[in-house]
């Protein structure tokens, strides 16, 4: 089975994260909203996985979570490439030792972000038009009243406030990583890094 | 009766009504099919739990993408103007189809998501080949948010009681964001181990093929008749559109 195929030498602990990430994902977004803070932080799953077992566990999470909110949210669904695209960018930072440190760790906001911002608003000029659901959009609205262009403003609307989301969500991924204990790690396919020890080392 | 249809035949059914009307122009093709599931949902008896929420999309989403599709989009029959916005006939139109679309593929996925209980489309689904891993993910994740989601709440109230504020500025309320998440997160991850051996020792690794409790009936012929009736649906509506076009 192609799912088999997918997580295969990702080691035992790998299924078990997946839907955790998920959780993770889902509850993370509706604290945000309960606290009525501006962002979104919904992807802090999709790359504490990402960082810890991969980018293709990442990225299944950052799918899987997509999918799931869609069903309440359709519109979202335009932007899976995206969640998709945030784990396998954890993954491969993590591998490059970004989440070691709390500088590089706040400096790898600005990827995310990019993707993010710019991808994000490619994708809401090409499927939307350039209007989708969202905080956002309202942003983008007010912004072509005042005499930008569509595409001008979806991209000045949508950069800074993924900055503004992705900052806050790369350092709880940092807090967590710090927290977890050392047992974890020896289990999770790129536990090696947080351990300090070389590939293949910890299985 | 509804609910007892084969959940991969309901899902190709219900997913053949939502993509009908994309085809059709006009707005009266993507009513009648809210109508429709409306009409599902009352005569497969969950209509409590549809109808509130399929409402409240319509609140939150659908008069939204309307609001500003209105607002926003330019147009030569300007409707009146008010401040800088100034909303057209085309943009109310256009708007509102987009809009009305959209609510069609929202009412679709919100009504299989009422009809047919997650664990049952799992269950038809590894009985046509996918594999117990997946569907324990995708199972499992449900249950994880509803659990990830007691305990932040669990969480919140002790941080509460020993004096973090979840209310007032946005700056206090962003500071209680790390001590609450952080912690809940943290066990989360960290109960995956003992989940695994939970699991290990149910033999769920075993590579030999599982056996179950329940198990489904063989989909009967109206439900393929049905199916089939839908399916027709999409066709003659793209064939309706490409004659129109030429």
């Amino acid at each position: 089975m192609s799912f088999d195929n997918a997580i295969q030498g990702y080691g035992r602990l790998t299924i078990f994260m997946i839907p955790i990430g998920i959780a993770i994902n889902f509850v993370g977004g509706q604290f945000a909203l309960l606290l009525k803070l501006p962002v979104y932080l919904d992807s802090i799953g999709t790359i504490l996985v990402g960082a810890t077992c991969g980018g293709i566990p990442g990225a299944i999470v950052g799918a899987i979570s997509n999918v799931l909110n869609s069903i309440t949210s359709p519109p979202t669904m335009a932007f899976g490439i995206l969640s998709i695209m945030f784990g396998l960018l954890a993954g491969w930072l993590a591998k490059k030792g970004v989440f070691l440190s709390l500088t590089k760790t706040l400096l790898s906001a600005i990827p995310f972000a990019l993707i993010g911002g710019v991808l994000g608003a490619i994708l809401t000029i090409w499927i939307f038009g350039g209007l989708a659901v969202g905080g956002g959009a309202l942003v983008v609205g007010a912004l072509t009243a005042a005499g930008f262009d569509i595409n001008t403003a979806n991209f000045l609307a949508q950069v800074p406030m993924d900055i503004l989301d992705k900052v806050p969500t790369v350092l709880v991924v940092y807090a967590i990583l710090k927290g977890m204990p050392k047992r974890i790690f020896a289990k999770l396919p790129l536990g090696y890094i947080y351990l300090g020890k070389r590939p293949g080392a910890a299985a | 009766m509804i609910r007892d249809i084969n959940p991969i035949i309901a899902f190709l059914v219900l997913g053949c009504l939502a993509i009908i009307p994309i085809w059709i122009t006009g707005l009266t093709a993507p009513l009648i099919m809210c109508a429709v599931f409306v009409a599902i949902s009352l005569l497969a008896g969950v209509g409590r739990q549809f109808i509130p929420g399929y409402l409240k999309l319509f609140l939150a989403v659908g008069f939204i993408l309307f609001i500003l599709r209105a607002a926003f989009e330019p147009g030569s029959h300007v409707l009146f103007t008010l401040g800088p916005l100034t909303p057209t006939l085309e943009g109310a139109i256009g708007g509102a189809r987009f809009a009305l679309v959209v609510m069609v593929l929202c009412g679709a996925l919100t009504l299989f998501a009422a009809l047919m209980p997650a664990k049952y489309l799992m269950l038809a689904l590894e009985e046509h080949g996918l594999t117990p891993r997946a569907t324990y993910v995708l199972l499992s994740s449900l249950q994880a948010i509803t659990d990830l989601g007691r305990n932040v709440r669990v969480v919140m109230d002790a941080q509460k009681s020993r004096g973090i504020e979840t209310e007032g500025s946005i700056f206090t309320r962003s500071k209680a964001f790390f001590p609450i998440i952080a912690p809940a997160f943290l066990t989360a991850m960290t109960q995956t181990e003992e989940r695994a051996v939970a699991l290990d020792a149910r033999a769920f690794n075993s590579k030999t093929a599982h056996t179950r409790l329940a198990f489904f009936r063989r989909p009967r012929l109206w439900e393929y008749v049905l199916l089939a009736i839908a399916f027709a649906g999409v066709v003659l509506a793209i064939v309706g559109a490409a004659l129109s076009w030429l």
